[in-house]
């Protein structure tokens, strides 16, 4: 069940073209020739990541933008901790320079340390409601990122712990959180320069993720 | 050709998930990440008190002075201190039990905890192991386990005959929070923070999800041996399962209401035995005096060659220190 899910969302997100990590885009700056947005940013998002991203603003009449992305987080092993997604954001509606936005991933992620590596697959889905102009933006944003299914291997160091340890596929969902907050930006030429910060829950609303916020410096490069 | 790609991509997809969850394991129930509690698996040995079922097992005679081990935590178990069992031979009734909601004992609701409780537990535990009312009650703590031993002596001075405290994290808020500060530092940048942090956007767990949380903290414990831990940790030592619901009530108890041990200890006329790991940086002799003055009488002595978890790593430094102060209270 959960695999068919996952491969619904996952058919979604590559037909519709992130939620955590969706590009943070100047809707009233982009120009519709410009097609290839390039993305590097920095931030806290559970721990110190560094993420590059790539967009393709696809030629249609309600702006959609399609993007993947992959971001590290920080450590000296740099391969073991990692998030990919794949999946675009659509501009839906607009009432002069108020604009409503939409965007949805698919997400591959690993983790690993001493005792167990995780491999998950998930989705994001996220709404921004802002103000755009052609210098500046800023907006809010609403999220949902949902760990859906998340294989677990275990080192030895956990298998004498517990020796009757099943490593494997696990189910239902193994995680999800919310997250709200604000982003803004600064543009000029073909950059914007960006900043997304807010708070993060869990799906129960009682608990939090040890450190419960986000923050993003990003930097836009947009080429035609 | 771009609909091939995406074609073969779906397919790919579709082969990969249809293979890797063909055996999917449930997260929510014990047996799976994390072994069974004693309330789901009545092959490990328990006993009822107070309300609750708690993990324990005996070794030695019963007719023997009793030596009650209380472990770390809050939430942790007694597995890491086993090798306490030793004193068995010396003549020393050991008792080992998982604190309400640790370990292998059975969980409870997350508001259900306060320090009284776990020391009516503590009063419960003597009771039911005690054979006779002149037998003598010596208790050994480490770590969270020396900070509930001494609020034990705290509440009930004249019902422990000895008391060996190794390495109490602070018997007040206020050491509490300085040993935290001076054990806990975090960089940022660093591996250890993301494997202790990464993980919560795989895994979240709700309120008393216990299987879910008790794993999740489990598996963040290899921030507690990191390479450059101030505590004096070589590496892993085994655990059963960790509390994680028990040790987060506590958290909050201590962070809403605080909490001090040492009101009554001068009431405490028995000396009492103070451990410290020669190579824990964030605990140390000067910690180690600030907690035994409030004792009227203690004794302090140096664990050579190991760090917190001395029990464990260097328990042949640990225990003539300990035989030695309880053969003299016998």
């Amino acid at each position: 069940m959960k695999a068919i899910l996952v491969i619904i969302t996952f058919l979604f997100s590559l037909l519709y073209s992130n939620i955590l990590q969706s590009q943070t885009i100047n809707w009233g700056n982009l120009k519709s020739e410009e097609r290839h947005i390039l993305n590097v940013n920095a931030g806290w998002e559970y721990s110190f990541v560094y993420g590059l991203s790539y967009g393709y603003h696809l030629k249609t009449k309600m702006p959609i933008i399609l993007e993947s992305s992959i971001s590290f987080a920080s450590g000296e092993v740099i391969f073991d901790d990692f998030k990919t997604k794949i999946g675009g954001q659509i501009h839906i509606y607009r009432i002069e320079n108020f604009r409503f936005n939409a965007a949805i991933h698919g997400i591959y992620r690993r983790y690993g340390n001493p005792i167990v590596t995780l491999q998950n697959f998930g989705a994001d889905a996220s709404i921004t409601i802002g103000y755009y102009k052609p210098k500046w933006f800023v907006a809010g944003e609403f999220g949902f990122d949902k760990a859906i299914v998340t294989h677990f291997k275990h080192t030895q160091i956990y298998e004498e712990v517990y020796p009757e340890v099943k490593n494997g596929w696990y189910e239902p969902s193994t995680g999800g959180n919310f997250n709200f907050g604000i982003q803004g930006g600064y543009s000029f030429k073909k950059s914007d320069l960006t900043l997304r910060a807010g708070k993060i829950i869990t799906q129960d609303f009682k608990t939090t993720p040890m450190i419960p916020f986000y923050v993003q410096l990003g930097y836009n490069y947009k080429l035609d | 050709m771009k609909t091939n790609l995406l074609y073969s991509a779906v397919i790919a997809v579709l082969i990969f998930f249809f293979i890797g969850c063909e055996n999917e394991n449930n997260i929510n129930e014990s047996g799976y990440l994390v072994p069974k509690t004693v309330d789901e698996d009545s092959s490990i040995p328990s006993i009822f008190v107070n309300g609750t079922q708690l993990h324990a097992e005996t070794f030695g005679n019963p007719n023997d002075p009793m030596l009650i081990f209380l472990h770390g935590g809050p939430g942790s178990d007694y597995r890491n201190g086993l090798n306490v069992q030793e004193l068995a031979d010396d003549g020393y009734y050991v008792i080992f039990y998982d604190q309400r909601g640790s370990g292998l004992s059975k969980r409870h609701d997350k508001k259900s905890y306060s320090i009284q409780l776990v020391l009516d537990d503590l009063t419960a535990v003597i009771e039911y192991y005690r054979t006779s009312p002149n037998q003598k009650v010596f208790l050994f703590g480490h770590s969270w386990g020396a900070m509930l031993g001494t609020a034990y002596v705290n509440s009930y001075p004249d019902k422990i005959d000895g008391l060996i405290l190794a390495e109490p994290g602070g018997l007040n808020k206020k050491l509490l929070d300085e040993y935290g500060e001076m054990s806990r530092k975090i960089n940022i940048f660093s591996e250890v923070t993301s494997n202790l942090l990464y993980v919560d956007q795989f895994i979240t767990g709700k309120e008393n999800q216990h299987a879910i949380l008790d794993y999740k903290y489990g598996i963040s414990s290899s921030f507690s041996y990191a390479k450059g831990n101030t505590e004096g940790i070589p590496g892993p030592s085994p655990f059963w399962r960790i509390g994680t619901t028990v040790l987060e009530s506590f958290i909050d108890i201590s962070e809403n209401d605080g909490f001090d041990f040492t009101t009554n200890l001068d009431q405490y006329q028995t000396k009492v035995l103070f451990l410290y790991g020669e190579l824990n940086k964030s605990y140390g002799l000067n910690f180690a005096q600030r907690e035994a003055a409030y004792f009227p009488v203690s004794e302090i002595e140096e664990v050579k060659g190991t760090g917190h978890e001395m029990i464990y790593f260097k328990w042949e430094n640990v225990e003539p220190l300990v035989l030695n102060y309880l053969n003299n209270l016998k």
